[in-house]
């Protein structure tokens, strides 16, 4: 790879220090057994069903000040900052484009990921993110109604445990609303990490990753996000990955679909109370505006006043 | 697909055929169209197949190089795709036109062989946590035709066919190092179990229902596509009876959706199972057509070739 | 109806501000946003800490890596230092490599750690020529809204002052290295340098510095960043950095010198506070 003579560099040969730990490499089994206690229940205290969203889920819109709309959203440790910006004309196109067009990019912050530094430039992953993001969010916004222009999206992830797909879509969801972004409904993701006959609802990041790595055993495996627009009763993206079989797919879709439904309300609280926040302070400009109005006419009064004197 | 035109009743002449499961074509909704392959084409490759499905042409190089496994998984060794739009292959691939659909197709080619249900990495392994094989496959796509991920899979599961590692014959251990002697004899090597390789089936939505290898015109009555990456079956690829006759079950191995639009549940189900059975048809008929081939070419010494690579 | 006064004459809508001794936010030139600090908030990374000072919120996660020494230098470690500015954090960044703002300003946050000494490489050498830590320390800007450099310096310091360094036993004859994640030492840092921002901006005949500006501030005076970055640390002067506007005239310079020192003070609070209420909660 080329050196990055934008940025700081450090020395080329550098190793994360946890490789040189005791337990570096673990089997299989190690791995699973670290995931789930005797009694079914998960490292995090959860049970297998148990998805973050109605514990640890928290979400604001309106978080970054410099953005058109914007977002926030966290599941437990993962931590996902959304901004949407004004549209702009579709930059280098000589047609004319019907339909807008919603630009995506997913970052990953350098010590996002408790495996590895992420390296500055944008990987295999961070690009497949952002296409899934963007098919996930074009059937829900009203695209006719900007055409010749895009709008921007742009996510970033401060910390990955798990599930930072469904976290990114739900977020774009709330910061396009915020943006007042025209769309048909609401739109919600959610993940599920497969391991044999187990499904874990909203993994984590050790979850996920042990879903997508090779078991010994041919069983199933896999990580399937699904994004649902709840009203419409439409899909509006789904991934799989790994090995499964039909049943474990339908199965895996019929429990997506259901999570996706327990986020609508939470969905929906956050965007109520943002649209009253922006109420409050809209009101309280207006009040401003009108006092500077009166001070601004009084003043007005005193010039006539002088120069019908003088 | 520049400067087709259909008028709102051949549309729904269209859907309405899909509706009864006959296309226009006479084809039923899961019929492909015939394609051509051959394998052994490029002799710089230590595999190379070329397909050709209606209008679309691919060609399919592999190439193997000695690498280091990762770390974190030392007995697996590596296999990377990449795609390459000919600008002439569509007049939409101009300049970086084809960048997009080039990666999309080499992250569900990655995707559908990342498990090991698909492809045994472990083969590809020489000394455990200290090399093995690394397998570049680099997909050419000559003529754009529509269909481009199913004719893809099968090209690329086809140079696999034909993909022969050389056997080592020794190694030397100096310290850390090791000192591999590769086999200089050509017909000292062995092949690549492939049997297990997924192909992808793409499903067109028209109407309600999904249709496999679709034309143009379908093509344009569709506003979203689901691939599904299903594994092959063993048996098909092997002449020996013997082959585990535990057949693995076909499993999912990715599945993802393509453009805009959004499915409802239960189309998206159908068209799960539908590509299920579609891929079996396909795998069977691909192991048949390969076998064939292989058979053929020890018969007569001199292969004769069909294709414009002579 | 402000907005569209200030969309029309933007220049008129600032000077009417400032020529009643107020700022567009409502602040005096010389009043602080508010600070928000919080440390270790993410788990993945060995050492972090967000701030928020008004809207202006920077992320800092720091990342352990072990590595060879350079051979010129084979007792010193590594401190590598970037800011990151992406699209998201305002509508004047585009997606893609670093922007020269950026540039600018990780090199400058990169001055001021290493000219305050705050770190000293020693610290950071294992074994001589053999083997070295290395800091990667990322700032991200997740919002700006001025004032970069001063929120970047501060999330930087907490973040250093929060890292423990895991025990490595490195053997010189068989080069094998472990390394003990339970036992760690806390990594030595030398005072605490806070980076103050102004704005200088000629009102009629006068100059008028604006302390701790806002992004829409620092556009009026002219520059893309802050005019002026004054950094103390220890209640030494470490770095002094001036872009662009007019000449810093005497008293100006004074009263500069003089907001940047009492900022030193607050911001030591802050972070000492801050880390106390951290280590206090973990020791429970």
């Amino acid at each position: 790879m080329p050196l990055d003579y934008r940025r700081f560099n450090g020395p080329e040969d550098s190793i994360p220090y946890k490789r040189f730990t005791k337990d570096f490499v673990k089997s299989y089994d190690e791995l699973f057994k670290e995931l789930l206690d005797d009694k079914g229940v998960r490292k995090d205290g959860r049970a297998l069903s148990e998805a973050r969203s109605m514990c640890m889920f928290f979400a604001r819109a309106d978080m970054v000040s410099q953005a058109k709309g914007s977002a926030y959203v966290e599941l437990r440790k993962t931590k996902v900052v959304c901004s949407v910006f004004d549209p702009r004309e579709i930059p280098h196109q000589n047609e004319f484009s019907e339909l807008g067009q919603i630009f995506c990019e997913v970052k990953f912050a350098p010590f996002s990921c408790p495996r590895r530094r992420r390296p500055h430039a944008p990987d295999a992953e961070e690009k497949a993110l952002s296409v899934a993001l963007r098919k996930a969010l074009e059937p829900s916004v009203c695209r006719h109604m900007f055409p010749n222009y895009q709008v921007d999206v742009f996510i970033y992830i401060l910390e990955n445990d798990g599930a930072c797909l469904s976290a990114a879509i739900n977020a774009a969801g709330l910061a396009l609303a915020d943006a007042a972004v025209p769309m048909y409904d609401i739109i919600t993701s959610c993940t599920v990490a497969v391991i044999g006959d187990k499904m874990f609802v909203d993994p984590t990041e050790a979850e996920e990753y042990l879903a997508t790595t090779n078991p010994d055993t041919p069983i199933n495996h896999g990580l399937l996000t699904l994004s649902t627009l709840s009203e419409l009763k439409q899909i509006s993206d789904f991934i799989q990955i790994g090995s499964m079989d039909v049943v474990s797919v339908t199965n895996a879709m019929e429990v997506l679909e259901k999570e996706c439904e327990k986020l609508v309300p939470l969905v929906q609280k956050v965007l109520v109370a943002n649209v009253l926040k922006c109420f409050a302070q809209r009101k309280r400009l207006e009040e401003e505006a009108n006092e500077r109005e009166k001070a601004l006419n009084s003043k007005m009064e005193e010039w006539k006043k002088l120069l019908n004197a003088g | 697909m520049a400067g087709l035109l259909l008028s709102p009743t051949e549309k729904v002449f269209i859907v309405h055929g899909v509706q009864d499961d006959h296309r226009s074509d006479g084809r039923t909704n899961i019929d492909y169209r015939p394609m051509e392959l051959e394998t052994n084409v490029v002799s710089h490759a230590t595999g190379s197949s070329r397909l050709r499905l209606a209008n679309t042409d691919i060609l399919v190089g592999v190439k193997t190089e000695i690498d280091v496994p990762t770390p974190e998984k030392p007995d697996l060794g590596k296999i990377e795709f990449y795609v390459d739009c000919s600008a002439n292959a569509a007049p939409q691939f101009e300049g970086r036109g084809g960048e997009q659909l080039a990666i999309g197709i080499a992250k569900l080619m990655q995707a559908a062989y990342h498990s090991s249900d698909a492809f045994d990495l472990k083969q590809l392994c020489i000394f455990e946590g200290k090399q093995c094989w690394k397998i570049y496959v680099d997909i050419l796509i000559l003529e754009c035709g529509g269909n481009l991920c199913d004719a893809v899979s099968m090209a690329v599961k086809a140079a696999l066919f034909n993909t022969k590692l050389p056997s080592v014959k020794a190694a030397l251990m100096d310290g850390g190092n090791i000192d591999l002697q590769l086999s200089d004899d050509p017909y000292d090597a062995k092949s690549l179990d492939i049997g297990t390789a997924p192909l992808l089936v793409t499903l067109c939505k028209i109407g309600d229902k999904c249709v496999v290898d679709p034309s143009a015109e379908e093509e344009s009555c569709s506003v979203i596509s689901v691939v599904v990456g299903v594994t092959g079956n063993p048996s098909s690829y092997s002449t020996e009876e013997n082959v585990s006759d535990s057949a693995k079950e076909s499993k999912f191995t990715t599945i993802e959706m393509v453009g805009s639009g959004s499915v409802a549940p239960k189309t998206l189900k159908d068209a799960m199972n539908q590509g299920m059975v579609a891929a079996k048809l396909l795998d069977k008929a691909l192991g048949e057509a390969l076998l064939r081939e292989r058979q053929e070419t020890q018969v007569k010494t001199k292969k004769h070739s069909y294709g414009f690579l002579r | 109806m402000a907005d569209i006064y200030k969309l029309i004459h933007p220049v008129k809508y600032f000077n009417d501000y400032l020529s009643r001794n107020i700022r567009p936010d409502g602040r005096g030139f010389q009043e602080q946003r508010n600070i928000k600090l919080n440390v270790n908030s993410i788990k993945a990374a060995d050492a972090s800490s967000v701030v928020k000072c008004g809207n202006t919120t920077v992320v800092c996660g720091i990342k352990l890596e072990l590595a060879t020494p350079k051979a010129e230098e084979p007792d010193m470690g590594f401190l590598v230092t970037n800011v990151e500015l992406p699209a998201l954090c305002s509508s004047k960044f585009r997606p893609g490599p670093p922007s020269d703002f950026a540039q600018v300003t990780s090199t400058l946050v990169s001055d001021i750690i290493v000219n305050s000494k705050c770190i000293d490489l020693k610290d950071l050498c294992i074994a001589h020529d053999k083997l070295a830590w290395v800091l990667y320390c990322d700032m991200v800007c997740i919002d700006n809204d001025g004032s970069l450099v001063d929120a970047c310096v501060m999330t930087l310091m907490a973040s250093l002052k929060t890292l423990t360094l895991p025990t490595v036993t490195y053997d010189a004859e068989t080069e094998e290295i472990s390394v003990d994640t339970s036992v760690r030492t806390k990594l030595k840092v030398h005072g605490l340098p806070v980076a103050s921002s102004f704005a200088l901006y000629k009102h009629l005949q006068s100059t008028i510095v604006l302390a701790d500006p806002s992004s829409y501030e620092e556009e009026m005076c002219g520059g893309i960043g802050a005019n002026l970055i004054l950094c103390y640390n220890k209640g030494f002067l470490c770095g002094s950095h001036k872009f662009g506007c007019c000449n810093l005239p005497k008293e100006c310079e004074e009263m500069a010198f003089k907001i940047a020192k009492e900022k030193t003070q607050l911001v030591e609070e802050v972070v000492d506070v801050c880390i106390k209420n951290y280590e206090l909660e973990q020791n429970k």
